[in-house]
């Protein structure tokens, strides 16, 4: 008989991403993926001025709050078909390259390691045995024995004070948790540090974009930092500099820890290149333009059907027609008024809430489709499109990754494995060292570009009263993201955010087919049920973004994620 | 010097959920503070509020919240009140992260020692880029309640002769230069 398993984190007032999974023989025999709450932002933006819609979407999500400004400001130049003065390029591709490496290392250490370690091993580890297995996997010069003592103190207080704090609720001591005390000690030592990275690539951010979380020098045309090597309130070389040094940290880090720490994880739990296949469509937009037009770009896009990765199709363009044409949101089983699969310029977000019913409507997510298919997005699906097309760079970061793992395993690693759980994970680290390597590059870029005299960071956008249609596209972090706008008479008429989260979270569409988390935890092995930590290893493994919401403090502390087992 | 942060927390875009944005810009338009004070709009951070938090002695944060009050009542939470929460079980990692993020910097040595949350109930959250009457009414009590707490930590602050501007962007549409070709 077959038992029904809910995970339903009730956060603040509203909810969030909710799971059900039936298990049969102590395996998931079916899946839903949910979300419990209304988004429906986008209409806020109607009748708005069009170069102020950036403002309003960096709000969407106070996450990804840089690309949501992204796109929006590349939906309204793609609808007027300007183009963006080379400095501009590359300031932006350097805010989109240091948010994106932040938002890797964090969802690594923050997000999903605790997932693989096991916290109640640590203090069982002998640190100077730590410091010998790290030697022999990396260079990094923080792996000694006394940081790794510190941090195992670290464990010991909280331990021994009886108060878990962060680490309550955590499934300790689970069977599928495998890791020696050594490789969890190593891995949380990591954890520790990883703050001090993810910081410094923030404070990039924060140079360039002049605030986080929210930056502030996008302009639909450009962007409004001002470039004067004599001022020392401008973008000048001092500044530059400092970018140069906390790049060259994070990159280390990114390139001697993050990669590193996957790859051992994964050679430990080779399993997991089995599990979490899921749908093996995959999608990625060009991203990192390097001209002024975008007909160039640092990351390659495209799309691969049925996990036929000789079988590539390869995007020219970050809004290639292939792609904007193709694009359609279902709303069969999702809470909005029904009707045929409509294209994002001419959506609906027209709510009709009916309470879950797994075989109606159970989300409030729309089920984006390609062409009528759902469509995987992330980093796994830019790597192996990146890698199906022989993209140099991609190839070289990818066979790195690929031969640690080995190296560390003693098993061959074929692309072929990347579809899965650890592949989500691999695929992530592997695009965290391209960025590193690109992150150096655009920022010459732009310092040469200054030095040869070019001050431009903007051309002016002029409004026709017809009629016009725009689609903006980032390859996010979480994945391929765009925004569709249409305007008249310098007014926005529509718009659509059509997010990775959705893509990777849709629901079941009118075909019955399921989305990627959904069909990613079929047939996952739940050695307890009552325990899914293997449903949280997959679905974190997509890095899933749902936060676009309230974010009301809950005095009652009702922030335990429910685990109903029926 | 101290270090202060002072960070409005809430969606703008949905209603009094705005309202912690909306008093960190009315106290940088009106008051000037000493050095080392700094006044942010932080949206709705995730874990990523580990990072603001990290290495502050006081944080000041302002919030609406849920609770069985009146709208518009205004609640003082502290350090310890917060953290007696367990932190959620993750299913979509970035939901958000008080609690977290606070658990997470005091595991890592970076909490500020001194914490306070201004919190005021609010009254509607529906779409929408304004605050409801009670919101509005508790704004002056919310910044009474941030100058207080700056008192007792002992940092200086004054009242601008003339304020600067407001930059509540979201709730107006005001573009003054015509964007239509002509």
């Amino acid at each position: 008989m077959a038992k029904r398993i809910t995970i339903d984190p009730i956060t603040r007032i509203e909810g969030h991403l909710r799971i059900d999974v039936e298990v049969d023989n102590n395996a998931v025999s079916n899946a839903w993926a949910s979300c419990t709450m209304w988004r429906g932002i986008e209409k806020i933006l109607r009748g708005r001025d069009p170069r102020d819609a950036w403002l309003f979407t960096q709000r969407f999500c106070g996450v990804c709050t840089t690309v949501h400004a992204m796109a929006s400001v590349r939906a309204v130049e793609d609808a007027l078909k300007l183009e963006i003065p080379l400095n501009a390029q590359y300031i932006r591709n350097l805010i989109l390259i240091a948010h994106a490496l932040h938002d890797h290392i964090v969802h690594f250490y923050q997000l999903s390691a605790l997932d693989w370690v096991d916290i109640l091993q640590i203090p069982k580890a002998d640190p100077a045995a730590t410091a010998k297995l790290a030697e022999s996997l990396s260079p990094w010069t923080r792996n000694s024995r006394n940081e790794f003592k510190a941090a195992q103190d670290r464990v010991n207080a909280v331990a021994s004070s009886g108060q878990l704090g962060i680490f309550m609720n955590g499934y300790w001591g689970h069977p599928a948790m495998r890791l020696s005390p050594e490789v969890n000690l190593l891995a949380f030592t990591h954890y520790i540090e990883a703050l001090e990275y993810q910081r410094k690539a923030l404070q990039v951010v924060g140079i360039l974009g002049s605030k986080t979380p929210h930056i502030q020098n996008l302009t639909v045309g450009g962007v409004a930092n001002a470039i004067d090597l004599d001022s020392a309130s401008a973008l000048n070389m001092d500044r530059l500099e400092m970018i140069r040094v906390l790049l060259s940290d994070v990159v280390q880090f990114i390139n001697e820890v993050y990669l590193v720490d996957v790859c051992a994880v994964a050679a430990m739990y080779p399993e997991w290149f089995k599990i979490g296949k899921g749908v093996t469509n995959y999608m990625a937009v060009p991203d990192l333009p390097l001209d002024s037009s975008g007909t160039t770009y640092d990351l390659p896009g495209g799309t691969i059907m049925n996990g036929n990765i000789g079988g590539v199709h390869p995007y020219k363009t970050a809004g290639d027609k292939d792609f904007r044409d193709a694009v359609s949101e279902d709303v069969t089983h999702a809470y909005y008024q029904s009707g045929k699969p409509l294209h994002p310029w001419v959506g609906e977000t027209e709510p009709a809430f009916t309470g879950w019913d797994g075989e109606q409507k159970y989300s409030w997510v729309k089920a984006p489709r390609f062409n009528g298919q759902p469509m995987q997005v992330g980093p796994l699906a830019q790597v192996l499109i990146g890698y199906a097309q022989g993209h140099p760079l991609t190839r070289k970061h990818a066979n790195l990754a690929i031969g640690k793992i080995e190296a560390v395993s003693g098993n061959k690693v074929t692309p072929d494995m990347l579809h899965s759980t650890l592949g989500r994970h691999a695929a992530r680290a592997i695009r965290a060292s391209m960025l590193a390597e690109l992150a150096q590059k655009h920022l010459q870029l732009l310092t040469d570009n200054i030095a040869k005299g070019d001050y431009t960071v903007h051309n002016q956008p002029v409004f026709p009263e017809h009629e016009i249609e725009g689609v903006g596209t980032h390859e996010a972090p979480r994945g391929t993201l765009s925004h569709w706008i249409v305007v008249k008479d310098a007014k926005i008429k529509n718009y659509q955010a059509v997010v990775p989260s959705t893509w990777n979270a849709s629901p079941r569409d009118a075909a019955g087919a399921h989305g990627p988390y959904e069909a990613s935890l079929l047939h996952t092995p739940l050695a307890r049920p009552e325990e899914p930590l293997e449903v949280l290893r997959t679905v974190h493994s997509f890095d899933p973004c749902m936060a676009c919401a309230c974010h009301t403090f809950d005095p009652s502390g009702r922030q335990i994620a429910k685990v109903k087992v029926l | 010097m101290k270090k202060i942060l002072i960070g409005g927390i809430g969606n703008v875009l949905l209603g009094d959920d705005g309202i912690g944005p909306y008093v960190a810009r009315l106290l940088d338009a009106h008051y000037e503070f000493e050095s080392g004070v700094e006044i942010a709009d932080l949206g709705t951070p995730a874990l990523d509020l580990i990072d603001q938090l990290n290495g502050k002695d006081a944080v000041i944060l302002i919030d609406s919240i849920d609770t069985g009050v009146d709208a518009g009542t205004v609640v003082l939470y502290r350090k310890a009140d917060i953290m007696r929460h367990s932190p959620a079980v993750r299913m979509d990692p970035h939901s958000p992260a008080l609690v977290d993020a606070l658990l997470s910097a005091e595991l890592f040595g970076v909490a500020p020692a001194e914490v306070l949350l201004v919190g005021i109930k609010g009254e509607s959250f529906e779409v929408g880029c304004s605050l409801s009457q009670p919101a509005r009414a508790s704004l002056e009590e919310a910044i009474a309640e941030v100058l207080n707490e700056l008192d007792r930590l002992g940092v200086g602050y004054r009242w601008r002769e003339h304020p600067a501007e407001l930059g509540v962007w979201w709730a107006t549409n005001a573009r003054v230069e015509p964007a239509l070709a002509t």
